[in-house]
């Protein structure tokens, strides 16, 4: 489970051209987090898992424990 | 690519993306009422719609309407880079109905006539990239619905590496020279072991394969690229393959140059730009074996050394990339045309050169004679690449494209061109030289000479004669600029040479002046100014 953490936030971190993600980070913390960001990032997230999401767990995954919850489905 | 460059992007999707390695802004969808005029190049980028059938017809020609005058309302003196389109995804579900399909061609046909009108327009053909995919890849739908992304984003790296490869044809930056390893790379086996009627070339597969790579090299070097070879090999062998051999298609008069010995390939190679006068960045080098290819890679970083494939039917296709990527060029000059010829002729220059004593006695000899002219028309697109490729000697470095020089034109600077004829052949325009007025001011904004026409005193013959041609037009001061580079410390003292003061200098540049009342310079008698 830390794993998984750990490769989400280095692809957050990647994307957003940050050094530093807090877990607990979110769209409404993260000033670069808008909605072209959020594509590049749900298509950075989509390679580095080589998953696809639905349109509606895009819409949702708006902050890094939405990411890792539904990441995690995908990998179960 | 060069980050200071500004660009604005026209669109009717989401395209945000595809544009990340370059600086960007981006219109509104399917809006061209606001326009960044800060912007130094525009990009037009339309993607086929999504629509029902009987919609995308119409849309398609008012987007048509709408890049006319997007062209229109953009300044004239800026690149402006339009897309073709290609359907993306459209229903057909009478085979016969051509409604979309025409609307595309129109379109496209639309983008063309704009091109041919506007000086400023360059026309990218988008099916170069797309037909790359498969049809059903060149959308993801999820995307599509979610933010009205017109194109699936994963295609956004490989296609912001191809944009940047149609760039740098645009801006006529591309290599000079291929240098070519023989066996297994111009032909398959071994000549030194199987013998001229050994190796394959011609006939059947793989000689067919070599064949065809060997035509295909012939033609790009009618289109400008320098080739040379450097192979392991005895020479006489070679001459006797290009002299017998019945299906050899380069022969020893392609070849700018030689190095079929048993040196280090890398200083061969590193002979060859001296002998040529390229930087080596400037150089391609194939060859088949890899651990001639890490040699080169790591005595001579600089040269671009592509991987060579291992059978031979992939030649097709190496081909095609390695031309792409290091010598796709947006339109030919004529100087590209001749340039092999141009370089062999210098070579036997060089070779005269060595029974002469004196080299005035040498200059005289060669009955030189120097066009110099204002640019015109048909000169122009030949004088941007100057400023683009020339690196040794030129004082300022500063690029320009055919839209950067007809803005200098138009604020009143006057660009001459030069070109040498002598005993060996023409070299085409050569030289060039921008200067900026104001009132009795000038200011040698760009100076610069190709290295083919170096070591012959016509540098100063051309710029006396342009220091000549501003004293006739009551100019009293001349400035001049020298900024240095990695590359032209050899013309460090030019201005110096030249009888110019220095007002102020530090690392990054140094200030020249010259009062222009004094006395008229003179051009030394071996020279004869043709003035146009």
């Amino acid at each position: 489970m830390n794993k998984l953490k750990d490769r989400i936030i280095a692809v957050l971190q990647k994307v957003f051209e940050l050094e530093q993600i807090d877990e607990n980070a979110s769209q409404q913390t993260i000033e670069k987090w808008d909605s072209l960001a959020h594509l590049n990032l749900i298509v950075a997230l989509e390679e580095e898992f080589d998953i696809s999401f639905e349109p509606e767990e895009i819409a949702e995954m708006i902050s890094v424990q939405m990411i890792i919850n539904f990441i995690d489905n995908h990998l179960k | 690519m060069r980050l200071s460059i500004h660009y604005f992007v026209f669109r009717n999707t989401t395209i945000e993306r595809f544009f990340q390695n370059i600086s960007a802004t981006f219109s509104g969808y399917e809006d061209i009422s606001v326009v960044n005029e800060q912007a130094e190049r525009y990009v037009w980028f339309y993607l086929s719609p999504v629509a029902e059938n009987t919609l995308i017809a119409g849309k398609i020609r008012y987007y048509a309407d709408l890049a006319r005058m997007a062209v229109e309302k953009t300044p004239p003196d800026r690149m402006f880079i339009a897309f073709t389109m290609m359907d993306i995804y459209s229903v057909q579900s009478t085979v016969s109905d051509r409604t979309v399909v025409s609307a595309i061609c129109e379109y496209n046909a639309a983008l063309y006539a704009l091109e041919a009108v506007h000086a400023n327009v360059k026309v990218i053909d988008i099916t170069r990239f797309l037909n790359n995919y498969k049809t059903e890849d060149l959308i993801d739908w999820r995307y599509y619905f979610i933010s009205q992304m017109g194109l699936n984003p994963r295609l956004s790296g490989a296609f912001g590496e191809w944009f940047e490869s149609r760039i740098r044809a645009i801006e006529m930056k591309r290599k000079k020279c291929l240098v070519l390893d023989l066996d297994n790379t111009l032909w398959g086996g071994v000549l030194g072991e199987d013998g001229i009627s050994g190796v394959a070339l011609g006939g059947d597969y793989s000689g067919k394969a070599f064949l065809l790579f060997q035509q295909q090299i012939l033609e790009l070097s009618r289109e400008g690229v320098i080739l040379a070879v450097c192979s392991k090999n005895n020479i006489e062998d070679v001459r006797k393959m290009w002299s017998e051999h019945p299906d050899t298609v380069l022969r020893e008069e392609h070849f700018a140059a030689l190095r079929i010995n048993w040196h280090s390939k890398a200083d061969n190679i590193r002979e060859m730009a001296e002998e040529l006068n390229i930087g080596l960045d400037s150089f391609v080098f194939l060859d088949d074996n890899p651990s001639e290819r890490e040699l080169v890679k790591r005595f001579l970083p600089a040269v671009a050394v592509p991987d060579f494939p291992a059978q031979a039917y992939m030649l097709p296709v190496f081909f095609k990339q390695t031309v792409e990527q290091y010598f796709s060029i947006y339109a030919l000059t004529g100087e590209d045309k001749t340039k092999t010829e141009q370089y062999k002729a210098n070579a036997q220059r060089a070779n005269a050169q060595r029974s002469f004593t004196d080299m005035d006695e040498y200059l005289r000899w060669l009955e030189m004679e120097l066009t110099i002219a204002d640019v015109s028309e048909f000169t122009l697109a030949r004088a941007a690449q100057m400023t683009q490729k020339t690196n040794q000697f030129n004082l300022t470095t500063r690029r320009y494209d055919d839209a950067g020089l007809r803005s200098k034109l138009a604020s009143g600077s006057r660009i001459f061109t030069l070109s040498v004829c002598d005993k060996f052949g023409d070299s085409g325009i050569t030289g060039l030289c921008i200067v900026d007025l104001a009132e009795e001011t000038a200011l040698i904004d760009s100076l610069l000479l190709s290295c083919r026409i170096l070591g012959k005193h016509i540098e100063d013959a051309f710029f006396n004669y342009i220091l000549n041609q501003l004293k006739k037009q009551d100019i009293q001061t001349v400035k001049a600029l020298y900024v240095p580079t990695a590359k032209n410390m050899q013309v460090k003292d030019f201005y110096d040479r030249q009888g110019f003061q220095k007002i102020t200098g530090d690392d990054d540049c140094t200030v020249y002046t010259m009062d222009r009342s004094l006395h008229d310079f003179e051009v030394k008698p071996y020279f004869k100014i043709l003035e146009i």
